[in-house]
């Protein structure tokens, strides 16, 4: 396990104050609003889609410096992902996040959330963006 | 009164605000203060200005305290006190709080520990402190106490708290954590206004049960309302 300072390098605080994707994007395809019941943090996430491709996506993040860091990264790498690739990377996310993995990654930068192992309490802040993605997309495939 | 003052006040009353009115003796020429400002022009000194406001505040009517000039007839809402964070001593501030005769509000975005099992039927609003704190529009009879232990929480009512004209900010915390505290709302630029928290919260009772620090705190909030933070 690692201490808060570890967990909040460098790298995570770069991600998460460069908050790529920050915003509200008019005319999403999906919506979907998630938060966390144990620690407050909430994700709005709107997103476009074609052909079931993301083309742009926007996040409003009430979070930790993990949180928003996660949304940051999706605004950085989610567009051109399907949601079935989305749904696999969230997956490698939280295996890092639970088993160490150090498996190849689709998304090289997922490393940096490395030091959150052992932080159970942790995991979900990490995760919360991914999901509202996920959700957002199947929102947009219910809306067609 | 005059007609135009009582829609004034009759308006100010159904928007849920507290505000006084003023009256100068030697002409009888009125006015509404609202804790912050006039609706009408009358000139008051500052330090006459604050003193009504403190009769305001602790909802009393009468002449100002060094002079005859003025009449101050408030009327005062029920105080708020918006307790930020579902912690373990809101359970027993809330309730006590309430039956001291405020209309007390609990805000926490952390569902899991706001909820009705711990709280019974206190108001719970499911905000971040902020978001929560604009809506509710503090005002001279607003009280607010941070409770969460979370500076990702604290902080952002206490921005909020310290730029309103809420008569008492509390938040919880040691002197060492409230030493950090100070710095990150000084960094947000806030060095004029930090003096107006009370830290440690509440007064010295010696308790340290959550249920003796509630009482320690809805003390210091009595006493702050009465007697201004001069004590």
């Amino acid at each position: 396990m690692t201490g808060a300072s570890q967990i909040y390098h460098e790298a995570i605080k770069a991600l998460a104050s460069a908050a790529i994707g920050d915003g509200s994007l008019t005319d999403p395809s999906g919506t979907a609003f998630l938060d966390n019941p144990l620690c407050g943090d909430c994700v709005e996430m709107r997103v476009k889609i074609a052909e079931g491709t993301i083309t742009a996506l926007s996040h409003r993040v009430r979070g930790c410096l993990l949180c928003q860091a996660a949304a940051s990264l999706l605004g950085k790498r989610a567009a051109g992902s399907t949601r079935q690739d989305i749904e696999r990377i969230a997956g490698q996310v939280s295996q890092l996040l639970r088993d160490d993995a150090t498996a190849a990654a689709a998304w090289e930068e997922i490393a940096v959330f490395k030091p959150v192992h052992g932080h159970t309490s942790r995991y979900r802040c990490v995760e919360l963006p991914f999901q509202a993605l996920i959700t957002a997309m199947q929102d947009a495939e219910a809306r067609d | 009164m005059k007609w135009s003052l009582f829609e004034q006040l009759q308006q100010s009353i159904k928007a849920g605000a507290s505000a006084a009115v003023v009256v100068r003796l030697s002409d009888g020429a009125e006015a509404l203060f609202d804790g912050q400002g006039w609706q009408d022009a009358l000139w008051m000194s500052e330090t006459q200005c604050s003193q009504a406001l403190r009769m305001l505040v602790a909802d009393r009517s009468g002449t100002l305290p060094d002079s005859e000039e003025f009449f101050v007839r408030s009327y005062a809402r029920a105080p708020r006190l918006i307790v930020i964070g579902a912690a373990h001593i809101s359970q027993f501030l809330a309730p006590m709080a309430s039956l001291a005769g405020f209309e007390v509000m609990v805000v926490d975005p952390r569902r899991a520990f706001a909820n009705p099992e711990r709280f019974g039927d206190v108001k719970l609003i499911h905000k971040w402190p902020d978001e929560a704190l604009a809506d509710l529009k503090l005002d001279a009879t607003s009280a607010v106490v941070t409770l969460t232990h979370d500076p990702k929480l604290d902080d952002p009512a206490l921005i909020a708290a310290l730029r309103s004209p809420a008569f008492y900010v509390g938040a919880l915390g040691s002197k060492r954590t409230h030493a950090k505290r100070v710095a990150r709302l000084t960094e947000a630029g806030l060095a004029d206004k930090i003096a107006r928290i009370h830290a440690p919260v509440g007064l010295d009772l010696g308790g340290r049960a959550p249920r003796e620090i509630a009482v320690s705190i809805l003390a210091q909030v009595i006493q702050v309302r009465y007697r201004g933070t001069a004590g």
